[in-house]
């Protein structure tokens, strides 16, 4: 691209039509800020989201956007990369979406370890059906739309994150637009798998998790001190362990910032191009498969491809 | 003999899988034509397994048949399970090393077939022994070859220096050497064969001399009493492959460069081959992604599908199943995505590793909301290869998914056929968009399909929801039956550009007195019972359907007019003669007479034979139950 990317550019005229004041709108700034702030080619990069407010997100961003399934987003987003590496895929996914429905994509991505960046609105509930309780509720609230405490434990994001080996963990708020710009960045820069958990209050329906409560609590885990990096593989158990502790403090504190990164993982692409000695350079979405209409694999290709398979008399 | 059928049969595991393809491929280097079942239980050692197959001097067999000439078991529950399935005068081999082996002591044995068998026995005045049974057999003049499984162990044991452990590992060669004994079979072919299966120098040693020392052993005795014709089938080259493998090089002819998979049987060998020959010779690469499960599989395969591969899916039911609500995202999408439905016997996980025509109708109306898609079936190997190709090319030139369904009789039948041909095969994109656009409409609604540009190419908006010109949700009603009729419109362009006789096959005389309908896995025993009907003066002819989107409506009608619809008998593999049902729902024909089988078995001809004599004398349901 000649011209240098700016936020107007990567503004849609789709109506953005989140409630006033939802946590959404911090997400969405953050993102225009990041994506300008690293001149993404539009047309390579894809916003993957899933279904719910969250998922609307892509709709609003002039990059390509993938609006998915609930729950599936991953795995679009996964189908998207593999054909086609050279594209920059961001994932935006709501907390029932990607720890609800989608907990078994959200595992095995960590493992896969893909240059992928998974975004959670977090609000602790599921708000376009109306403020159920999602898996980031912790046990015994009720915020105002549930007519009973939460019967059921919250999971830890971040810790679940860790287990499943993702390389890039992190946590945002979304009204620190700024601290979350640049997590965005830096994930999306980070070569592998990137986790970033973003608190974001539900104006509507959360009325525990307000922006006050949120203002009162977090505090910078890199100002506090903390190192993310793990500096060598050997390196990985200390580091994750002191990450998992520290994903698990109490009420009074909440962390925000990058909790882990690990570089010594190979991304799942590279593990594809040890195998496929062309992958990189023909990826299944750009390599030739016809000649004027008649199959790249002819006759005699099949047959040595094949050959096990054939007699010749 | 122009024809030769037999069953291997022995424990999962026991290395029944290599006597098949051993003996499989040393017809077929000898010119013959073979097919070759496989039946098995959901199990990894022990069940009882076995192979059914027709050997042909004059053709490439695509049914198969009972009585057989040889039944050839690795151990006494073969004998019990399958001594009826001989034919007079047809051979037996067994191990009489198991001859006081009681069928009432194998664990193995289902107890279904154990009460059947003591209520028989108590008929026949047998004891229950191995031995009581082959002397009744003997009686009845089966040809009883009763070889000491033990002895030729040991004595190859001795002659090669085999480790005493490892000597029973070479069981499945005495079956080998006794089969190709008495067929005649070329020593050639058959030393290449076992060559070609066992990679290792010294194992394929120690199996050719076991192999050999058979074949002697039983010559001495029997000659060559089974001796096929010489071939008459002339072929420079020719393909021995299972289903699985026929679609997965297939799809690496038609260009798919993505395919995900769950495991699932009879579906996942598919996949396992594509990841085999994932390098393509040099031609490229092929990316198998095996997912966590069915959901992410389809989704994952439509994501690759909007950066402009070709991309697929492998399954079964219950993956299926799971696979629903993608596909309903890819149609709303306009994606094109293959589906390769390899049907079992359900409901539920029913008979896993069964065969079933059960999923039809499931495959036909499985959605939310409507949209158009394809719905092809394959009926052999041959059919199921070309199918795969025309399942990618219609899926981009429509834009829709398309389903293409195939069996676990398929799936897991070996088979010879001919080598494709290639100047038959076409790829076919679709339109695509023009580089260099000002603006890109990915649904744009000049046409019902819209140029396509894929992920990278422009910046582009996909929804589930309804959406407008750009991919952007849209709600408006005006909107919504605009794009509705833009999607669904593409029915009708399928349906006018599709021609007719792609869509069915029929075989038989002109003007049949009865007509079969089925489709699938039923054409081979359908096609052949027609021949032998015709034979013997009755005028039957078989309409097989290969598409059921489009439907051969036109056809189907006119042959059903002809014929009478009180003539017509639905042939399938399932309990409600579903393909039936959408005769009746594109014709407003009501056929209401059907021979079904659901037992996870194919039908046979024989049975199927049986079956249109019996609709002749006015039964109007036969249910199919032959096979063990």
């Amino acid at each position: 691209m000649a011209r240098k990317l700016t936020i107007q550019d990567l503004k849609t005229n789709v109506w953005v039509d989140w409630c006033p004041g939802c946590g959404n709108f911090g997400i969405l700034s953050a993102m225009y800020q990041a994506f300008a702030e690293l001149n993404l080619d539009p047309q390579k990069t894809v916003v993957v989201s899933g279904i719910g407010c969250s998922g609307k997100i892509a709709h609003f961003i002039n990059v390509s956007g993938v609006h998915t399934l609930h729950g599936r987003s991953l795995a679009f987003a996964q189908g998207i990369k593999y054909a086609n590496p050279d594209l920059t895929v961001v994932v935006n996914v709501g907390d029932g979406d990607l720890l609800g429905i989608g907990a078994a994509h959200f595992v095995a991505l960590g493992r896969r370890n893909p240059d992928i960046v998974v975004i959670m609105h977090d609000n602790t509930v599921y708000g376009l059906t109306k403020g159920q309780a999602s898996p980031t509720l912790r046990i015994n609230l009720k915020p105002k739309a549930l007519p009973k405490p939460n019967i059921q434990d919250a999971v830890n994001p971040i810790g679940l994150a860790i287990a499943a080996g993702y390389t890039f963990i992190a946590r945002g708020y979304a009204a620190r637009v700024q601290h979350l710009k640049e997590l965005i960045k830096k994930a999306i820069e980070h070569r592998g798998a990137a986790f970033i958990d973003v608190l974001q209050p539900c104006v509507t329906y959360d009325d525990i998790h307000t922006y006050d409560y949120y203002n009162q609590r977090v505090y910078d885990l890199q100002e506090a001190g903390w190192d993310p990096l793990v500096r060598n593989p050997e390196e990985l158990p200390e580091k994750a362990a002191q990450a998992l502790a520290k994903s698990y403090e109490g009420d009074g504190k909440i962390s925000i910032g990058i909790f882990l990164i690990n570089p010594h993982v190979s991304t799942f692409e590279e593990r594809l191009a040890n195998r496929l000695p062309d992958y990189l350079k023909a990826p299944p979405a750009r390599e030739a498969i016809e000649v004027d209409g008649r199959p790249v694999i002819d006759h005699e290709l099949f047959k040595r491809i094949f050959s096990r398979y054939i007699i010749e008399f | 003999m122009k024809t030769l059928r037999y069953i291997l049969g022995g424990p999962q595991g026991g290395g029944l899988e290599t006597s098949s393809e051993v003996l499989s491929w040393a017809f077929a280097r000898s010119g013959y034509g073979v097919i070759s079942d496989r039946e098995y239980f959901s199990n990894i050692k022990g069940r009882h397994s076995y192979v059914h197959a027709t050997v042909s001097a004059t053709e490439y067999p695509k049914s198969l048949d009972y009585p057989v000439d040889i039944v050839a078991a690795m151990d006494a529950e073969t004998v019990f399970t399958h001594f009826q399935d001989l034919r007079e005068g047809g051979y037996l081999i067994y191990n009489v090393d198991e001859d006081k082996t009681l069928y009432s002591s194998i664990p193995s044995m289902e107890h279904d077939l154990r009460d059947r068998l003591t209520a028989l026995f108590k008929e026949l005045g047998i004891d229950g022994t191995l031995a009581s049974l082959t002397k009744y057999l003997r009686s009845r003049g089966v040809r009883v070859i009763a070889l000491s499984y033990k002895e030729l162990l040991s004595e190859i044991q001795r002659k090669e220096g085999i480790v005493p452990s490892q000597v029973s590992r070479y069981i499945s060669s005495i079956i080998i050497g006794a089969v190709a004994a008495i067929t005649g079979l070329d020593p050639n072919a058959l030393d290449q064969s076992l060559r070609r299966r066992f990679r290792n120098e010294e194992v394929y040693r120690h199996n050719r001399a076991l192999a050999m020392l058979v074949i002697d052993t039983v010559r001495s005795q029997f000659g060559s009493e089974l001796k096929l014709d010489e071939p008459s089938i002339k072929s420079k080259e020719v393909l021995v492959v299972s289903g699985n493998d026929a679609v997965a090089m297939a799809k690496t002819v038609a260009g798919v460069r993505f395919q995900a998979y769950y495991p699932i049987t009879p579906a996942a060998d598919e996949s396992f081959t594509l990841e085999e020959y994932e390098t393509l010779g040099g031609a490229g690469s092929i990316v198998v992604f095996q997912t966590e499960d069915e959901l992410s599989a389809i989704n994952a395969a439509i994501g690759a599908a909007l950066t402009g591969a070709r991309a697929s899916v492998a399954t079964s039911g219950p993956g299926f199943d799971l696979m629903v609500e993608g596909l309903s995202w890819a149609g709303q999408n306009e994606v094109p995505v293959v589906v390769t439905y390899y049907q079992r016997g359900g409901p539920s996980t029913g008979q896993p590793t069964r065969g079933g025509q059960s999923d039809l109708l499931s495959s036909v109306f499985a959605s939310h909301g409507e949209y158009p898609r394809i719905v092809l079936a394959s009926g052999d190997h041959e059919e199921a290869f070309y199918d795969t190709i025309d399942a990618f090319n219609y899926a981009e030139t429509y834009q829709v998914p398309v389903i293409h369904l195939l069996d676990k009789f398929l799936a897991n039948t070996i088979a010879t056929i001919s080598m494709p041909d290639f100047s038959k095969i076409r790829i076919t994109r679709g339109v695509l968009a023009s580089k260099g656009l000002r603006e890109y409409r990915r649904f744009d609604m000049s046409s019902p399909i819209s140029p396509r540009a894929f992920l990278g190419d422009y910046v582009m908006w996909y929804s589930g929801d309804e959406h407008d010109e750009y991919g952007h949700i849209d709600e408006d009603p005006v909107n919504r039956v605009r794009m509705m009729e833009k999607r669904m419109r593409k029915l009708e362009i399928i349906e006018r550009e599709i021609p007719e006789e792609r869509r069915y096959a029929y075989y038989g005389p002109d003007k049949p007195s009865i007509l079969l309908i089925g489709w699938g896995f039923v054409k081979g025993a359908a096609v052949k019972a027609v021949e032998e009907l015709n034979e013997e003066g009755i005028r039957a002819g078989y309409f097989h359907i290969r598409t059921f989107i489009p439907f051969p409506t036109n056809s189907v009608t006119k042959f059903i007019r002809e014929v009478g619809l009180e003539n017509v008998v639905a042939v399938e593999h399932n309990y409600m003669a579903q393909a039936a049902k959408l005769v009746t729902m594109n014709t407003g024909l009501l056929v209401s007479k059907s021979i079904v089988k659901f037992t996870g078995r194919p039908i046979y001809v024989n049975e199927l034979v049986n079956a249109v004599k019996n609709v002749m004398k006015g039964s109007t349901r036969e249910v199919l139950s032959y096979g063990a």
